[in-house]
Order: C-alpha cells, then sequence, then structure tokens
C-alpha cells in the first residue's frame, strides 16, 4: 500500500521533472531558432541592400540618386520619382549591341567549346591509349595551376602577333578549350555503362557516330552544368576582352559597363541600369537552374 | 585498321588539347623569352637583353611598394573570407523552416560579376553621398573618405571584395558540411562531446580537403584582382591600392613596356606557386601533428 502511494508519488515527480526539463530544453531551442532567423536576416541584408539600393536607383532621375542615400532613410530602397530614362538613355547610345555580342560570344562557346571538351572528357573516359595519364596531368597544369587571368597578357601577346586584335576570333578561340569542362565530361562518361558502346560497336557503329548518335543524347545533365560554366564564364568575362577587342562594335557587356564608369561618371542612375542589365542574365540563368549552376561552381574543387 | 583504331583517342583529344596548347601553355612560356628581350630603337626589332627586364622591375620602388600592397591586402582579406564562409556555411546548414529561400538569396552575389560588383558598391562608399555613410551618419559617425584616402581606400576594396567572394566560397563549405554522415555526427553526440567539440574535432578536420582547396583558390583569386582597382582607384590614392595584378597591366597597356610586364608576370607565377605550396604543406603539417 505505502510502497504503491511511494512509486505513485515518485511517478508524479518524475512527469513534473521531465516537463519542467522539456519546457527549457524547448525554450532553448526556441532560443537557438530566434537566433539562427536573426543571423539569417541579417546577412540577407548586407547580401540585398547594394542590389536593391541599385535597382531602385536605377529607376529615379540622376540628380535625385542619393536623395535618400545620404542622409539615409528607407525610402532608398524605392525608386523616387519612378521613371525609365537612365534605361531609355542606354539603348539610345546603343547598349543593346553590347548584350547582343556576349550572347553571340556566350553561345558560340557554349556549342562549339562544348563539343570539343566532351569529346576530350570521352576520350580520357573510355579510351586506354599511350601517354593518357601524361596528357591529363598536362590538363590539370594548364587550368588548375596556372589561373587564367595571369596567362591573359602572354596570350595577349601571341594573338597579336597573330593580328586578331579586335575580331572576333580573338573573343572566341581561347576561350573554347576548358580542363574544368574537360573533367566535367570526363566524370560523366565514366558512368555510361560499358554495355551501351559495346552494343553500338557491335553494331558497326563508328567512333563518330557512337558519339553523336548514343553518348551525347545520354548526356543531357552534365550539358546543362557545362553550358552555364561556359556561358557564364563569357558573361562575366573582363579583362581579356578589354585587351584584346576594345572596338566599340566588339565591345561584351562588362566592358561596356565599365567603360561607362570612365565616359558617363556622373551618370549614375545610368551607371546602375547598365549594371543591373549585366546582372540580371546570369540571375536569370541561375534560378531555374540552381542545382546545375551550385554544381557547376563546386564541380571544380570537390572532386579529387 | 588497327593503327586507324589506335589514332581514335588522340583524334577526340585534339581539338581541346591543340587549344590549351596553343593559347594557354605555350604563350605562358613565350612569355619567359619576351621577358629577355626589348625593343631596340637603334636596330630595329627585337634584342636579347637578358635578365635586363627583371633587374628593372627588381629595382623599381613602384614595384616593390606594388608587391607589399599585395602582401598585405592578402593577409587581409583571404583570412577574412574565409572564415566568414566557414561561418555563413555553418548557418545556411541549418535545419530551419525557409533555409532554401535564404540560402537562394545568399547565392545572388555568385551571379553578379565583379565589375557590377565594383559599380554598385563604389557608388554606396561615395565619400560624400554614398548609402554607406548616411548609414554611419545614423549611428552619429561622421563621414569616412571610404575611396579617397589612403588608410581607407585599401579597405574598401576588401569590403565590396568579401561582399562578393564569400557566398562563393560558402558554396564549397556547404557543399562538403552536406558531405558529413550523420551517424559520425551522432556518434560524437553519444560520447558526450558538445557542440563546439563537435564542431572543431570532428567537422572541421573532415572539412580539410575543401579547406585546403578554398583557401588556394581564394588566395589566387584575390591575388589576381583587377577590375576594382581599375575601375575605382586606379592603384591610389598614393599607390595604396596599387595591386600587383594592376601594375602588370599599366606597365603593359598603359605605358606600353611589355618586356616589364612580361617580368612582373613571372614573379608573380612564381609568387602564386610558392603560396600554393605553402599552403599545402601548413594544412599537411597540421593534420600530421
Amino acid at each position: 500500500m505505502t510502497e504503491q502511494v511511494m512509486t505513485e508519488q515518485t511517478k508524479s515527480i518524475t512527469i513534473q521533472a521531465a516537463s519542467r526539463l522539456g519546457s527549457k530544453r524547448r525554450r532553448q531551442e526556441l532560443l537557438e531558432t530566434t537566433l539562427i532567423y536573426i543571423l539569417l536576416v541579417f546577412v540577407a541584408a548586407i547580401v540585398l541592400v547594394p542590389l536593391l539600393w541599385a535597382i531602385a536607383a536605377s529607376f529615379t532621375p540622376n540628380n535625385l540618386v542619393f536623395r535618400y542615400a545620404y542622409p539615409f532613410s528607407w525610402r532608398a530602397f524605392l525608386p523616387v520619382e519612378f521613371t525609365l530614362d537612365a534605361y531609355r538613355n542606354l539603348f539610345a547610345r546603343n547598349f543593346e549591341r553590347s548584350m547582343i555580342n556576349t550572347l553571340i560570344l556566350g553561345v558560340t562557346v557554349v556549342v562549339v567549346g562544348g563539343v570539343v571538351n566532351a569529346m576530350a572528357g570521352f576520350a580520357f573516359a573510355r579510351f586506354n591509349f599511350v601517354g593518357k595519364r601524361f596528357l591529363f596531368i598536362f590538363t590539370i597544369l594548364v587550368t588548375f595551376l596556372i589561373p587564367i587571368d595571369l596567362t591573359a597578357i602572354p596570350r595577349f601577346i601571341l594573338v597579336n602577333s597573330l593580328g586578331w586584335i579586335n575580331t572576333w576570333q580573338a573573343l572566341i578561340v581561347p576561350g573554347l578549350a576548358s580542363s574544368m569542362v574537360i573533367f566535367l565530361f570526363r566524370q560523366f562518361f565514366e558512368e555510361i555503362p560499358q554495355d551501351l558502346i559495346d552494343a553500338a560497336r557491335v553494331d558497326g557503329a563508328s567512333w563518330a557516330r557512337l558519339f553523336m548518335a548514343v553518348v551525347l543524347p545520354l548526356s543531357t545533365p552534365v550539358m546543362i552544368t557545362a553550358s552555364l560554366l561556359l556561358f557564364l564564364s563569357q558573361w562575366d568575362s573582363f579583362f581579356w576582352p578589354l585587351l584584346v577587342a576594345p572596338r566599340p562594335e566588339l565591345r561584351v557587356i562588362q566592358v561596356e559597363i565599365s567603360n561607362n564608369v570612365g565616359q558617363f561618371q556622373t551618370l549614375w542612375n545610368e551607371l546602375l541600369a547598365g549594371s543591373m542589365l549585366a546582372a540580371i542574365v546570369p540571375i536569370l540563368l541561375m534560378l531555374p537552374f540552381q542545382r546545375y549552376y551550385v554544381s557547376a561552381i563546386t564541380s571544380s574543387g570537390l572532386k579529387e | 585498321m588497327i593503327i586507324r583504331e589506335r589514332l581514335i583517342p588522340y583524334l577526340f583529344l585534339l581539338p581541346a588539347i591543340g587549344l590549351l596548347f596553343v593559347f594557354n601553355l605555350f604563350p605562358t612560356i613565350a612569355t619567359l623569352n619576351e621577358s629577355l628581350h626589348a625593343n631596340s630603337l637603334v636596330r630595329g626589332g627585337r634584342i636579347f637583353i637578358g635578365l635586363e627586364n627583371f633587374q628593372r622591375i627588381l629595382n623599381d620602388p613602384i614595384f616593390w611598394k606594388s608587391l607589399r600592397v599585395t602582401v598585405i591586402f592578402s593577409l587581409l582579406v583571404n583570412p577574412i573570407q574565409v572564415l566568414l564562409a566557414l561561418g555563413l556555411a555553418v548557418l545556411a546548414n541549418q535545419r530551419v523552416r525557409g533555409i532554401a529561400f535564404f540560402r537562394s538569396i545568399y547565392l545572388l552575389p555568385v551571379a553578379v560579376s565583379i565589375n557590377v560588383t565594383t559599380i554598385v558598391w563604389g557608388l554606396m562608399l561615395d565619400s560624400q553621398s554614398g548609402i554607406v555613410n548616411g548609414v554611419l551618419a545614423l549611428l552619429g559617425i561622421p563621414a569616412q573618405p571610404f575611396l579617397t584616402a589612403p588608410s581607407h581606400a585599401l579597405w574598401s576594396i576588401i569590403i565590396l571584395a568579401t561582399w562578393k567572394g564569400v557566398p562563393l566560397w560558402t558554396l564549397f563549405f556547404l557543399a562538403g558540411l552536406q558531405g558529413i554522415s550523420e551517424p559520425v555526427i551522432e556518434a560524437a553526440k553519444i560520447d558526450g562531446a558538445n557542440r563546439w567539440q563537435i564542431f572543431t574535432r570532428v567537422t572541421l578536420p573532415l572539412l580539410r580537403g575543401v579547406m585546403i582547396f578554398v583557401l588556394v583558390a581564394d588566395t589566387v583569386a584575390n591575388f589576381l584582382m583587377f577590375a576594382p582597382i581599375l575601375l575605382l582607384t586606379q592603384g591610389g590614392p598614393q599607390l595604396s591600392t596599387n595591386l600587383i595584378m594592376y601594375e602588370t597591366y599599366r606597365r603593359g597597356f598603359v605605358y606600353g613596356d611589355l618586356g616589364a610586364s612580361a617580368a612582373m608576370l613571372w614573379v608573380m607565377l612564381l609568387i602564386v606557386f610558392a603560396v600554393i605550396g605553402l599552403e599545402f604543406f601548413l594544412l599537411r603539417e597540421r593534420q600530421s601533428s
């Protein structure tokens, strides 16, 4: 009898203690979650403030761009007296030419470079041949150890001696081969089942036919990743086009907006409008392809 | 037939390897040759001058000053970016509602080019009417000469490079964190490790490979920082932001001295290799001890 009472008491005490402990833990968890959200929002603000201000200012008359920046007010993130003047003036100066140029450049490099790099990746993945290791190390050496901008001046001297300055080929040809993209393809092609290739070979398909008709159609995911990588590297390229294609007819987008910094220093809303046009294309590509985009970027580092 | 069959892999490789050789490796080696020659005014054409270009830049105080600024910049910007990226990756790896939304936001600076970053931040850091000074004024801090004072300009470059760079390196750390298997962490928890211990003794050692990659890639990327200098400061004020990449460009393309430019480039290549080697060595050491 007494024993039973005791146990009842102990039980209730234990339950109380447990619930007290539980609520303490829950409170701690709540505090933690709140802290995490505060940090998340704080970082998001740091990321977004420049972009939101730039967007708002690009829709603002030039003389009012800094109206709410200094002294600062929240209205800095909304256009003051909304206007499309900045964009209209940009296009009146033929800004779209630089966008079209960069699109042509990017698409050409994606199509031609895609095939060239896929072929090399296929050779590394599916063939055994004399010098394979040597050639593989050579490609690693070329991009992973020597950064592309560091070799720009020697490349300029070469392209200059070829008489290619201010030509399309100077922009396109050196950007076609990319070790990083070759690695991406190699990785992917290694996973293709051998049976599939053997079957096609037995049917008498040549290697070229097999590559075009069997391998490439299977490769959509890696092609999206590789295309993003190649296109975005062209969309963002600045140093190389600045050196080899300064002629206005060939100007690419990063050179165009940077040129405006010197030439139209005080037309702040137009500088920002051009910048936003340069930023919107990669952002629009990134949003639907986020997974591919992230894997395109991280693939360079983590696959060892 | 057999010979043809054997040639096939080489044919597949030829376009890419050929392009890489012609446009990357060959010109880099040829630069060494370029740096050993000069245009002759007397005889016309090129003459061999040995190491004269190297001697010239090594005796040039502007080159040394530029190297010094680059070293200071590297010592500041790389630790800042790597630590912030690691912290941000841990934050973005938290399992809370809406985390995917925040991750998408953090991805934005990766998509924005360094030139766009420079233009926007250049206006935000304006000494008179920039938004950063506007916010500082709210806190009672007087307007700062962000881009016009030698004491501030390098920090302004660091700020904009960090805004653009940290989200990129975060991606690598985040991928690394997500690659750590749950049981490993659980096992440490059962052994009674607190969170800090788990982070320093389990998570960090497992991130070693990513850490090496990010350190090396970040160091090299920042070593080649160019567009912000060209667009905002042109190396000034008083050469306080005259980073080596900009100095190399200026010699070659503003002053037309490609010989000196090529010599500087070789010095830069050697430094890049030395830094990569050193970072690998240091991280190996710590691992074995």
